[in-house]
């Protein structure tokens, strides 16, 4: 494209010669503007003559300069477009008229929305636990069931995959257990005693938090994507409108294989984490398996595995429900799977430690009495 | 030029093939509709057509060059030309219209921002959905999604836009009003439109020419008149199922 720009008094004619198109606008667009800040003009007519294809790009430059120059007081004057340029021309409406932008909400409003969802999350999160109750309740008294197989399918996926990670970590967390204690202990002649640090920290602590830590990232995760990706399907409006309650086709099963494969990795994290610490004590220390079993039958005692049992359980369910709760809520988006699926590993997290903590607190104060 | 042509065409998936012995040749400036019944390869074909789903076997020829045996810089710089509005929209569901709108010109050209959003604005008055700009696609119809599709579609203005049945689904006034608006975009943008329907109506109302489909090949091709007027059995029955 080229353009011509001739000067005839206070008017300037433009001839556009080639396509006025995408690839040539920016060129245009330079142009028009120029002439549309001189104040020694009046009037611009653009000259179609020697102009081609007008295409979207050329139409919109032509009507930003025609309300340019009408805000300036000045003219715009199309000459010698053909019937299909005038046509393209015509594209451009000669009003703006601007979508309407929808209100910013005050700052008040914000904090007054941010509590509201709270409060909405916090309802929902507590008609989710009851409902599972309900309808946990009602397939144990039989009036309900469950699929057929969910459970066992459920509880392969989970479970038999995540017991290569599960033990893995535990060993290695129990040789650095051991190599801690080992070190800081033999200060004070005292490094017989770790297998008694070993074996009371991984059953009472360790094991069932890292445990959890991978059941959120594995399942957790996937319990919230795979929820929220039937949420955008539809399956769930589909469960609904079927008179199926979601929560007894998805999220019971799903929370009953938690229930079975937490406490389960729970004991086999045990189990490994305390053979780790026996490595290291073995290798560092040349402690005897029978020594190192002594210690750790007297220190640990049945109690202590209820506690880790019990904290298993409950982490469990802090997974399913939080990661069932958010898919179940996910919005009608792409990006709100993903969301979902961030949101439940921050918050399963957040409600595993803050647990943990209150286990901790209620347990050594009840100890202590 | 050769806009668009294909030439002992195999389409299918994986190794299942749909429609195969394809041959046609896209005239410039014109409406082609792809008929056909639900399930006989019409979606299928058209993905391979805009390049979006390698045939089983044969050739399509896109502005001249073989559009599966060319480079990937060569195919990206040919599907420019080209726009697609595929049939569940395919809009960004993060973005508001305005952006989605205006996504190939932020990505493909250097155009001054005021420009890129007269064209948007001037796009979305076309289809009708100026004062929708700043809402998001999950707070509009699904026809009104339809037209943001196509308006994204053309916003560059396209030799060629695919689409992939417009105005299923829609009722008969927005079905006229994207008709309308593919006619416009023939006779004023100059684009060639390749279509896939199965809406009589609209098929009436705009295409010069259709390529019926049916048992994996090409069962018929003409004008719409000589479609109707057909012996052919299939193409009696698609023309003729209400009236008996």
């Amino acid at each position: 494209m080229h353009t011509e720009v001739e000067r005839r008094g206070r008017t300037a004619l433009v001839r556009v010669r080639g396509d006025m198109a995408i690839p040539t606008a920016r060129e245009l667009y330079g142009t028009l503007r120029a002439l549309c800040r001189r104040r020694d003009l009046d009037k611009v007519v653009l000259d179609f003559s020697a102009t081609d294809r007008v295409d979207s790009a050329g139409a919109a430059v032509v009507g930003i300069m025609r309300r340019s120059l009408e805000h300036a007081g000045k003219q715009l004057e199309i000459a010698s477009a053909d019937e299909r340029q005038a046509a393209a021309l015509e594209l451009a409406p000669p009003k703006v008229a601007h979508a309407p932008v929808e209100p910013q909400p005050t700052r008040l409003e914000l904090i007054g929305d941010h509590a509201l969802a709270i409060v909405a999350t916090l309802r929902a999160l507590g008609g989710l636990v009851a409902d599972t109750l309900r309808q946990g309740l009602a397939v144990l008294a039989r009036r309900r069931r469950m699929p057929a197989g969910s459970i066992s399918t459920h509880v392969l996926l989970m479970g038999s995959d995540a017991v290569f990670i599960v033990g893995l970590l535990s060993f290695l967390l129990g040789m650095t257990i051991a190599f801690q204690g080992a070190v800081q202990l033999a200060k004070f002649g005292a490094g017989v005693y770790v297998a008694d640090m070993v074996s009371w920290s991984m059953v009472r602590e360790f094991a069932p938090l890292i445990t959890a830590i991978v059941l959120t990232g594995r399942t957790g995760a996937a319990i919230a994507s795979e929820l929220g990706a039937m949420r955008v399907n539809n399956e769930i409006d589909a469960l609904v409108a079927m008179g199926v309650s979601p929560v007894r086709f998805l999220v019971l099963p799903r929370l009953a294989a938690l229930t079975i494969v937490g406490p389960a990795l729970t004991l086999i994290a045990t189990f490994i984490g305390i053979a780790g610490g026996f490595v290291v004590a073995a290798v560092m220390q040349n402690t005897a398996p029978a020594t190192f079993w002594n210690h750790m039958t007297y220190r640990v005692e049945i109690g202590d595995f209820a506690q880790g049992i019990a904290k298993s359980i409950a982490f469990a369910w802090i997974i399913g429900l939080t990661g069932s709760h958010l898919g179940l809520r996910t919005g009608h988006d792409a990006t709100a799977v993903g969301r979902s699926t961030t949101r439940s590993v921050v918050v399963s997290i957040f409600f595993i430690i803050l647990v943990d903590a209150l286990f901790a607190t209620f347990i050594s104060f009840g100890e202590r009495t | 030029m050769t806009l668009l042509a294909c030439h002992d065409l195999v389409v299918g998936w994986g190794e299942h093939s749909v429609l195969s012995d394809i041959d046609l040749e896209v005239q410039p400036n014109e409406i082609l509709a792809l008929l056909g019944r639900s399930g006989c390869g019409k979606s299928t074909l058209l993905r391979t057509l805009c390049g979006l789903l390698p045939p089983l076997s044969g050739e399509v020829v896109l502005f001249d060059r073989p559009l599966y045996a060319i480079g990937r810089e060569e195919r990206e710089r040919l599907m420019r030309r080209i726009g697609v509005a595929f049939q569940q929209d395919a809009l960004f569901s993060s973005m508001n219209i305005e952006d989605n709108v205006m996504l190939p010109l932020r990505e493909l050209t250097r155009l001054p921002g005021s420009v890129m959003r007269e064209m948007v604005r001037m796009r979305l008055e076309l289809v009708g959905l100026a004062n929708l700009a700043h809402r998001l696609p999950a707070h509009i119809s699904g026809g009104q999604r339809k037209r943001a599709a196509l308006a994204r579609a053309s916003i560059l203005d396209p030799e060629i836009i695919f689409c992939d049945e417009p105005t299923a689904g829609l009722d008969p006034v927005l079905t006229a009003d994207i008709d309308a608006t593919l006619i416009k975009f023939r006779d004023v943008l100059g684009c060639t439109i390749v279509t896939v329907t199965h809406e009589l109506e609209s098929i009436r109302a705009t295409a010069d020419r259709a390529i019926m489909l049916a048992k994996g090949h090409v069962a018929a091709t003409g004008t719409i008149e000589q479609l109707t007027q057909s012996r052919d059995e299939t193409v009696f029955e698609f023309f003729h199922a209400r009236t008996g």
